[in-house]
């Protein structure tokens, strides 16, 4: 059973205001996904996609508007619910900007701290100190603030706080994507021996498919809200069915020529997530599109290689 | 026009919660609302004379129905008429309101006009000596009320180099240059808030334009230095400067009352003032009413000007 | 610096207010005491700033007034305060009907114009100190819900708060601890500005007749008083004024540092610039074929408080027609600045202190500012990294590409709209006529920034910086854009810089690289051998670190070391690991066949 199930969520955030006009958006659209203890799922996709409140809806951050998420065989309870007071020690969250996420005027020993201070009735610095050093920080700067921290230290940061209540799942969003490439690979290191050493269950949200490659065991790429494509990392980069991961993975740039392959470029513009296309989401920038593709939603079914599953009705042709 | 619609339906809503504001608070005051106003320091008010007041201003109806008539009446522009001389309170202001808002518009334009041009200046030479002497002249304006330069004004110009008259009114039929001899004091007078306000922000405005992107941009296009000033900074800095505008309008209203005080322009201040010393209930009332509804117009035109500046704002 | 400038202004209100409260045990005369026969005098023993209308000594009256006017202004502010943050606050953090009521309470004060609501209520409960306090406390409450509730809108916004809230803290915790240290500053500074305001109401009020009672000395009242004499006793008129002026001067300073110190954005202007030493360019042999833009030795130092730094530091590079030349390097590198500097777009805190860049044989960093506004946008054009922040919001996209042709030649505006047309059909723009009435925000960023390319090939251009131009772009987005610059390329022979930190993109469309770390080009040379054969340490860990195939990527321990502390010597040793104590030695650019690298021990490495 894995530690974290989501069955067929789905999140629209309605227009806010006396005056508001328009649809509602749809940021998630039926999505099933697991996460077992020790694994890391990677889930990519572009701006739009709907990978970040996917990652909120699995914390409870976010109220599902539809489906439900499970948390270790049990529902997510209710907003404000007390249960919250104990799970919320057992789920981390680690953020994309390594400036926004860290409060500018505390110290920031006090910030990984806090999940001490909270669950565990006080934070000793010894406690701290071992975070710090867990993370390959000196425990001697725990009374600095976030300003005396480069980029890749404030991420480390952010990671020390997640992991203050030795949480069971850690959801990343996009924890690397605002760093340097030399530090980049600095931090994903740490998180892949976090992982490893800590049996976590982790939700990596990028879109850097590369990155994900390396740090994750499955994968699922998400558009306009859907996941087109889920499986294995090793399969779905090696034989990518669906032509949205396709055109993704041609369009990632490579250093070596023989890597290199032909690009497939994407006609048009995304739609927009207040009013998506009909049956596929797809469909409007594929060149594999026919009439049936419009008419009903393709299911996630499997096909593929062990564990790989495609949304696309005309997989077995394309392929 | 969905966008104009709406601010004319909110601005509708809001001179409608004004109205109702204007008439609860003589019923949130503690104690009979009749007393309250009759009474002088310590000595309660003759029973008769609150009996009458009572029946004047209808007080001794239940509140829906005085509410419902208060309404009404203001529906027709009838303002009651004052406790002192039973004058129609709607006479009084329509026949001073166009001196107030002749002393507003004189002011605000004398604002505008030096305010806008010598903010982009300064801004585009910061720190060179013009910006530094009209930036000093702005925070000295911005601290001294009102009233004071007023009053300054008329020591220096008029009682001691005698350049120009004290204060006082003339029709504009009956003498043009003296009428706009005397004007021009108190429009400078109340031009001052507004000046110095637009000036500090309007030189904020242009400064951050000038440091955004698309002003790169469109030196990297190419273009001379007056034409990105014009096109990609005023522009563009206009926006938020419409905004204090319209709020600003607020202190600019209150601080004509001052203004013709110290000038003795004969506008609506002059009954307003007189009706708070009497204690002239349906006289505030109606002038109240009157500039706010006032300063709420000039808020709707700012809105609509900000969306004909903004395209941003109507399209979305 | 920001602090010191709360200093003066600062000592100002303190001293004010510390008058106001040491009044009654300062040897001062009694202010309401009236003594007839010394009316108006101007001067008595006892009473230097003289006497008023009623025989009361004015020096007292203008110390025991403050006492009156502040104690009113900071018990409104304080009641205000209190009240208006506690209701932003809830307003904020609850929505709902907590938000409802407070926004909309504030919104109807602000209907009224200040001081016509303050007579109204003067008018129901009469003139007096409780009246006015009362008044003023109203009249300020808006600005304290307003600032709160804005604040912690955006403090919810804040990852950090959805830190502490997904570590599961109670909402009082934070509050308290995250929410209300982050608000404290506007709020503080809202309170001191409800002060200044709140004594110029007062005083206009009281000027009015309808504020302070007297006999109780007021500023306001003074004035009032001084007018029906000022003929006689000029000066009794100006003593008020000018401590009301002065009073509001100096709050209104203090705000104003106050304002600054504590919204961080609002950071320094720029310094007032020296007059810098150009070091005339040296005479250096041009290779063949002649190149479209060759770079010399370019060294740009940024004033800063703290001193110069050297965020480029003798750069060289060429590009000839026809080919791209990367500019590759992590943030702090300086390749953007370069790039900046050629294109004669350096903010005014920033000087070229060296080095030529031939454009066509013509030194661009020595032409006049006019000759070198022609050549921008015309023979060498430019496109930025946020196509969003890029283009001006207010301009349909249309006109401000017909505006790029326009600046350069002389068109009618009808040929030119036409011209624009065309050019966003040319970058790929579907529907082309209806786009060009769009505004930016109504476009997606791939079309924003093909709009910028379109402004940026109007005028034919023989050379294209490209700074990070798909960095804030998604990756199927990007692919398009790069395509674009490689097929007009192409089609036009014109030669690119492209500025950018990712190695794939570098690989993918670039004929030479020039490496940057820390202001210094490393590493320079074609990009298939450069990639294939890195020659500088940093180039080749830098590689390493690309997560690509099936080897683990590799971090360089470390970070960029701060443009006001580079290292002696070699500027990556500290990071390197093959440094040995000879890297301590400053480095050169040296020759290594057809390529440059600055490593001194490149030959023992290789």
């Amino acid at each position: 059973m894995a530690l974290v199930v989501a069955e067929n969520v789905e999140k629209s955030f309605a227009p806010r205001g006396v005056f508001a006009r328009g649809k509602p958006v749809r940021a998630v659209a039926s999505v099933d996904a697991q996460v077992a203890r020790g694994e890391a799922l990677g889930v990519v996709g572009e701006s739009g996609s709907g990978k970040s409140t996917l990652g909120r809806l699995l914390l409870g951050l976010l109220d599902v508007t539809g489906g439900r998420v499970r948390f270790d065989g049990a529902d997510l309870p209710k907003p404000g619910s007390a249960a919250w007071k104990t799970l919320r020690a057992r789920m981390g969250i680690v953020f994309q900007d390594p400036f926004g996420s860290l409060d500018p005027r505390r110290s920031v020993g006090a910030q990984v701290g806090d999940g001490l201070a909270i669950h565990r009735g006080g934070a000793e610095p010894a406690r701290i100190a071992a975070l710090f050093e867990r993370v390959g920080l000196d425990p001697l700067r725990m009374g600095a603030f976030p300003h005396e921290f480069s980029g890749g230290q404030r991420q480390r940061l952010g990671i020390a706080r997640a992991l203050a209540t030795d949480p069971d799942f850690l959801v990343a969003d996009e924890p690397v994507s605002a760093l340097d490439v030399s530090i980049q690979a600095q931090v994903v290191k740490l998180l892949a021996d976090l992982r490893r050493d800590l049996g976590l269950a982790m939700l990596f949200i990028s879109h850097d498919l590369p990155v994900v490659r390396h740090l994750c065991d499955r994968v699922a790429v998400m558009y306009l809200g859907r996941v087109m494509e889920e499986g294995p990392v090793r399969e779905v980069f090696a034989r990518p069915l669906h032509p949205y991961t396709r055109a993704l993975l041609s369009a990632t740039p490579m250093l070596d020529p023989a890597k290199r392959a032909t690009r497939i470029l994407l006609p048009g513009d995304p739609p927009s997530p207040s009013d998506p296309p009909s049956g596929c989401v797809f469909r409007t920038r594929c060149s594999f599109a026919q009439a049936a593709c419009a008419e009903t939603v393709p299911a996630l079914r499997a096909f593929g290689g062990p564990g790989q599953r495609v949304a696309c009705i005309r997989a077995e042709e394309i392929s | 026009m969905l966008y104009v619609a709406k601010r004319i339906a909110i601005s509708l809503v809001l001179v409608w919660v004004v109205a109702t504001v204007v008439f609860l608070a003589l019923h949130m005051v503690p104690g009979d609302p009749a007393e309250v106003l009759l009474s002088t320091g310590g000595t309660s008010p003759d029973p008769y004379a609150v009996a009458e007041l009572r029946e004047r201003l209808g007080l001794d109806r239940p509140i829906m129905v005085q509410y419902g008539e208060f309404i009404a009446r203001l529906a027709r522009g009838d303002l009651g008429t004052s406790l002192v001389d039973d004058y129609p309170v709607a006479e009084e202001i329509l026949l001073r309101l166009p001196r107030t808002l002749e002393l507003i518009l004189a002011g605000t334009l004398i604002a505008v006009s030096i305010a806008l041009p010598a903010a982009t200046y300064a801004a585009v030479h910061a720190g060179g000596a013009f910006d530094r002497a009209a930036s000093a002249v702005a925070a000295i304006l911005q601290a001294l009320p009102v009233f004071v330069l007023g009053t300054l004004l008329i020591l220096v110009l008029a009682q001691w180099l005698r350049w120009m008259p004290a204060g006082g009114y003339v029709p504009f039929a009956q003498d043009p240059g003296r009428h706009l001899l005397l004007l021009l004091l108190p429009a400078v007078a109340v031009a001052k808030g507004l000046a110095a306000t637009v000036f500090r922000m309007a030189r904020a405005a242009v400064l951050e334009q000038l440091s955004r992107d698309h002003v790169r941009t469109a030196r990297a296009k190419g273009l001379t230095p007056r034409r990105v000033v014009r096109r990609h900074v005023v522009r563009n800095a206009m926006i938020p400067v419409t905004t204090v505008l319209g709020l600003q309008m607020g202190t600019l209203l209150g601080g004509t009352v001052l203004v013709e005080f110290v000038f003795n322009w004969p506008g609506l201040s002059t009954p307003l003032l007189r009706a708070v010393e009497t204690r002239d209930y349906p006289m505030v009332v109606g002038i109240v009413l009157t500039v706010s509804g006032l300063f709420l117009l000039i808020n709707l035109a700012m809105d609509l000007l900000y969306a004909v500046l903004d395209p941003r704002i109507a399209r979305s | 610096m920001q602090v010191k400038r709360l200093i003066l202004p600062g000592a100002m209100v303190a001293f004010i207010v510390l008058l106001a409260l040491l009044a009654p045990v300062l040897p001062l005369p009694d202010p309401v005491r009236q003594d007839v026969a010394n009316r108006l005098a101007a001067w008595l023993p006892g009473s230097p700033l003289g006497r008023d209308e009623f025989g009361r000594d004015i020096l007292s009256r203008i110390i025991w007034g403050a006492r009156a006017s502040l104690a009113v202004a900071f018990a409104s502010a304080a009641i205000a305060c209190l009240v208006g943050t506690t209701l932003g606050l809830l307003a904020g953090w609850f929505r709902g009907l907590a938000e409802f009521f407070a926004v909309r309470t504030a919104d109807v004060v602000l209907c009224f114009p200040p001081i016509l609501l303050a007579l109204l209520v003067v008018t129901l409960l009469g003139p007096g100190t409780a009246t006015l306090i009362l008044v003023l406390s109203i009249l300020y409450l808006p600005g304290f819900v307003r600032v709160t509730y804005a604040e912690v809108l955006s403090a919810r916004g804040q990852d950090y708060v959805e830190a502490v809230r997904a570590l599961g803290a109670p909402t009082p915790r934070i509050l308290s601890r995250t929410v209300l240290p982050n608000i404290a500053g506007p709020v503080l500074v809202q309170f001191s500005l409800a002060v200044a305001a709140a004594v110029v109401v007062e005083s206009g009020l009281s000027f009015l007749g309808l504020g302070v009672v007297p006999p109780t000395p007021s500023w306001g009242l003074m004035i009032r008083g001084a007018r029906a004499t000022m003929e006689q006793a000029p000066t009794y008129l100006l003593y008020p004024c000018l401590a009301l002026t002065v009073t509001i001067l100096a709050m209104n300073m203090l705000c104003d540092a106050l304002r600054d110190a504590v919204d961080r954005k609002g950071g320094t202007r720029a310094p007032k610039l020296r007059a810098v030493d150009r070091i005339l360019p040296g005479l250096f042999p041009t290779r063949e074929p002649a190149p479209l833009l060759e770079v010399q030795g370019l060294t740009v130092d940024i004033a800063t408080p703290g001193g110069a730094i050297r965020p480029v530091e003798d750069v060289s590079f060429a590009v000839r027609a026809g080919e791209t030349l990367a500019i590759v390097g992590e943030s702090g590198s300086g390749k953007s600045i370069t790039a900046t500097a050629v294109m004669g777009l350096l903010p005014p805190v920033a000087q070229v202190t060296a080095g030529v860049a031939r454009f066509e044989g013509r030194d661009l960093l020595d032409l006049p500012e006019e000759e070198r506004r022609r050549l921008r946008g015309g023979a060498i054009a430019m496109v930025f990294q946020d196509p969003m922040s890029s283009l001006n919001p207010v301009h349909r996209v249309g006109d401000q590409v017909a505006e790029a042709i326009r600046a350069h030649r002389d068109v009618s505006a009808a040929a030119a709209s036409q011209e624009a047309v065309e050019l966003l059909k040319r970058v790929g723009i579907a529907d082309p006529e209806r786009r060009a009435r769009a505004y930016p925000h109504e476009l997606s960023g791939g079309m924003r920034q093909r709009v910028m390319i379109a402004m940026a090939i109007a005028n034919r251009p023989r050379l294209l910086i490209a700074d990070e131009p798909t960095t804030a772009l998604d990756v199927t987005v990007q692919a398009g854009i790069l395509d674009l610059l490689a097929q007009l390329r192409r089609e036009t022979g014109m030669g690119v810089v492209l500025i950018t930190h990712s190695l794939g993109v570098v690989a993918e469309t670039a004929d030479e690289v020039v490496v940057m770390y820390a202001a210094q080009v490393v590493e320079r040379g074609t990009v298939a051998e450069v990639f294939a054969r890195p020659l500088h340490p940093y180039t080749r860990a830098l590689l390493a670190a690309v997560p690509e195939g099936d080897a683990e990527p590799e971090g360089i321990p470390g970070v960029v070391p701060r443009p006001d502390a580079w290292p002696p010597g070699c500027r990556f040793a500290p990071r390197c690991s093959f440094a040995t104590p000879i890297c301590e030695r400053p480095q050169v650019l040296e020759q290594a066949g057809e390529r440059l690298v600055r490593c001194i021990r490149w030959k023992d490495l290789a």
